[in-house]
């Protein structure tokens, strides 16, 4: 009972939070997450490869291909730049296409570079076709 | 007459301070909101270049890159092999259900050959994952 009393006697000290700071704790955070933050955006291209077994020998030779050769690109066996890669994509109206025809066989030598095989990529990518990569035979 | 002029008192125009705070943690809400926290710093690797290159639109469920050494790297870390890269993905996408939660970031080296990249992109594919291929757009 005695200890009852006491308590409820006590008076509650009344006490401010102090806030005067929290707008320099929040410049503070503001300066970190420019800092850290990139808003750049990464430029990329989509390709969604398909995945399965070897086609037969007949329904590859319909589909048109795209040959890397080292530093030099071939459309269906003939040479071409890469602005002419892009005509001839978008001559074949890819994007419109159904199924199997919207597929390009892309197939490249060991020494081929990334950066060949990018631009090539995004030709097929731009114009809506489907990339199927061409394995070596072992 | 420009004297009597100066000599009125000037009052004391206080600055509206008090919202200062609420403003300052609304821009921390905004950066946290928009920010992405990068994981491939200090990575050394020259992009390839086309002019078919678009902004990426999607959110990425994982980045792989592989540096002018050869080395590959999934979400920062290196590690050994593709077959590690296929096991990856394949993980982060059980949990996915929609089409557009399969995007993976691919960065590689333009100078790399195909023995080098070539079996990456087909682990990212054979595990599922619709490859974004960085590159920089040719003006």
């Amino acid at each position: 009972m005695k200890k009852r009393s006491r308590k409820q006697h006590k008076k509650h000290r009344e006490g401010d939070i102090p806030t005067g700071s929290f707008s320099d704790i929040a410049f503070l955070l503001i300066i970190y997450f420019l800092v850290a933050t990139s808003l750049v955006k990464v430029k990329t291209i989509t390709a969604d490869l398909p995945t399965g077994e070897k086609q037969a020998q007949a329904q590859m030779d319909k589909t048109p291909i795209v040959n890397l050769r080292e530093t030099d690109i071939f459309f269906n066996d003939k040479s071409v730049s890469i602005e002419e890669l892009n005509a001839r994509l978008a001559a074949l109206e890819l994007a419109e296409a159904l199924g199997s025809k919207k597929v390009i066989m892309l197939e490249s030598t060991r020494m081929t570079s990334y950066e060949l095989y990018f631009q090539a990529l995004a030709a097929i990518s731009a114009n809506g076709g489907v990339v199927a990569l061409v394995e070596e035979d072992e | 007459m420009k004297r009597s002029r100066s000599k009125k008192k000037r009052r004391a125009v206080p600055v509206p301070i008090a919202s200062m705070g609420d403003i300052a943690f609304l821009l921390i809400i905004f950066f946290m909101v928009c920010s992405e926290v990068t994981k491939e710093k200090n990575l050394n690797v020259t992009l390839p270049m086309s002019e078919n290159v678009e902004k990426n639109k999607y959110s990425l469920v994982a980045r792989i890159a592989i540096d002018a050494d050869a080395q590959i790297f999934f979400d920062g870390r290196p590690v050994d092999s593709a077959k590690d890269v296929e096991w990856g993905v394949r993980a982060m996408l059980e949990k996915t259900v929609l089409e557009d939660q399969r995007h993976v970031q691919f960065k590689c080296d333009a100078a790399l050959p195909k023995e080098t990249f070539e079996p990456v992109l087909k682990a990212i594919a054979e595990a599922g994952g619709i490859i974004e291929a960085v590159g920089e757009k040719v003006e």
